[in-house]
């Protein structure tokens, strides 16, 4: 990282959660618009109130489903919007005269959200706790370290994906209705809706190898002991090697993109 | 000047003309609505598939029937997103800037007009993938008896009629609170608990998406009257709700006009 973006990046941080504070019931009406693991939860444990499917028991769902909703709210990012209507109504300009990419002050903006992200959380964790004592499972050092990684890493797609179909605006004028097919084959194929272990076993290779598990699913398994350490390592792997493939192409599309921004509006 | 219904008749069908005209300019937005709408659906069956591996029935529900209430609850995703959504925004709108004036001036009923002002066709095929579920549910269900289907009209009425009133609600609350655009958000999401039959949920849980968020009464009620699990009592109950939503809504709207000083006067 250069030297003066150094320098600015506490301040930098500041002025981003003002904004987050300053827009703070709006905020909260987000974050509890994010509730679909709650829904599903609930269909999924009456499920297994008749016994366990594919090794889930009732508490396995609800500590599923509870992971769920905490991995979704630290690692969302609401990036294809913000850009988006950045390159449409021409406010990119502003942000190319500043010494720093974009994407770093839209990163800023979403990081800086993520602890009243986790405040939010806290209350309707606690509340699933005392209506379900049973999903409480004490994970190893081990496996919260690794859980610590692979959410920081699922962070990291999430933003990327979105910087990808963000970028896209450059040529198309609804690259947020794109995104929408993207999302909803994300919402089957990360774990969001069912855990993927569910899927038959000749589909969960291919599930295994495609960058949507580690965007939600894969830290949900971790933390919630239904992967074994080995595999999750490996799993890990795989999410970095999207990681690397996501960062180049988000470069390459940037780079060719924003030559083509007719900057509307000045 | 006429009134009445053939003059509300005439309004509407004007209204939709006009917004319909306005929103297929976007062709390519079009096309991708449809895609959008297309896999949504097969992302929320898959999960039903996968879950009847290992099941026969859920919640005394069969596979059919619990992709009926599915397809259902699409089908009300898609009428509330053609029909009431863009209204809510562009209300909001109006109330902030001041152009709501202009609506106030027409010679038509306000809450008609604002109801009306715009309807969106793109999630036109999230209806079209909505009614392929219903069917290909219906089909594998036993045949529901002429009465059943009677029945289930009337409940998808007495929802959808229901599903409007609290959409209008939010809108008044935008009269006072000025930035409410993310309440829909909310709705939307409370709307989501709709997708499955009521009887997975706890009971607290059921009665609150009967009367607070009536969804399950356009989603669950009319599943039920397909599948023959009815009786007058559940029809008398889904229109008196129905009913109730419109009065509170219609009176919440005249106490929000009251109100109205405008922004620009």
């Amino acid at each position: 990282m250069r030297g003066h973006l150094r320098r600015a990046l506490p301040d930098l941080a500041r002025v981003s959660f003002a904004g987050i504070v300053a827009y703070r019931a709006e905020m909260v009406i987000w974050i509890l618009s994010t509730l679909l693991p709650l829904v599903m939860l609930a269909l999924w444990s009456a499920v297994a109130r008749e016994g366990p499917v594919a090794g889930y028991d009732e508490a396995g769902f609800v500590r599923y489903f509870a992971i769920t909703l905490v991995v979704r709210q630290l690692t969302s990012v609401w990036l294809v919007w913000a850009l988006n209507e950045d390159i449409r109504t021409g406010r990119l300009s502003i942000w190319l005269l500043k010494p720093m990419h974009p994407l770093v002050q839209h990163a800023i903006d979403m990081v800086v959200a993520i602890p009243l992200r986790a405040l939010v959380l806290v209350p309707i964790v606690g509340t699933l706790l005392l209506l379900r004592p049973d999903l409480w499972r004490t994970p190893s050092p081990a496996e919260v370290a690794l859980f610590a990684v692979a959410t920081a890493v699922a962070w990291l797609l999430n933003f990327l994906v979105q910087a990808l179909f963000a970028t896209l605006s450059f040529w198309i004028d609804k690259s947020d209705a794109l995104f929408g097919v993207w999302f909803a084959a994300w919402s089957l194929l990360s774990g969001y809706l069912v855990p993927l272990s569910l899927f038959p076993p000749g589909v969960r290779p291919v599930l295994a190898a495609l960058p949507f598990r580690g965007m939600l699913g894969l830290p949900v398994e971790i933390l919630g002991g239904f992967l074994p350490l080995r595999e999750a390592v490996v799993q890990v792997g795989v999410q970095a090697a999207w990681l690397v493939a996501l960062l180049g192409a988000v470069r390459w599309v940037w780079a060719v993109g924003v030559r083509r921004y007719g900057a509307f509006g000045a | 000047m006429r009134s009445g219904p053939v003059r509300w008749a005439q309004v509407a069908a004007g209204l939709v003309r006009v917004s319909l005209s306005a929103a297929m300019q976007y062709r390519a937005d079009f096309v991708m609505d449809a895609v959008t709408g297309v896999v949504r659906a097969v992302a929320a069956v898959v999960p039903l598939v996968l879950l009847f591996d290992h099941r026969d029935t859920v919640a005394g529900w069969t596979e059919g029937e619990v992709t009926l209430v599915v397809g259902l609850f699409f089908l009300m995703q898609g009428l509330l997103s053609v029909l009431v959504e863009p209204n809510l925004g562009e209300i909001v709108e109006a109330i902030r800037t001041g152009s709501l004036d202009f609506v106030l001036l027409k010679p038509a009923d306000a809450q008609l007009l604002v109801s009306l002002r715009r309807v969106d066709p793109g999630p036109v095929w999230t209806l079209l993938a909505a009614l392929g579920l219903v069917a290909w549910s219906v089909a594998r269900m036993p045949p529901p008896s002429p009465a059943d289907v009677a029945a289930a009209a009337v409940l998808l009425l007495a929802g959808m009629a229901a599903m409007y009133g609290l959409w209008l609600m939010a809108i008044c609350a935008s009269f006072w609170f000025v930035r409410v655009d993310n309440l829909r958000f909310l709705l939307w999401a409370v709307t989501d608990a709709g997708r499955w039959p009521l009887d997975v949920f706890a009971r607290w849980v059921q009665v609150g998406l009967l009367v607070v968020v009536p969804v399950g009464l356009l989603t669950t009620f009319p599943a039920m009257a397909l599948r023959g699990t009815w009786t007058g009592g559940t029809v008398a109950f889904g229109v008196g709700v129905g009913l109730a939503f419109l009065a509170v809504s219609r009176a919440a709207w005249r106490a929000a006009l009251a109100s109205y000083t405008s922004a620009s006067s």
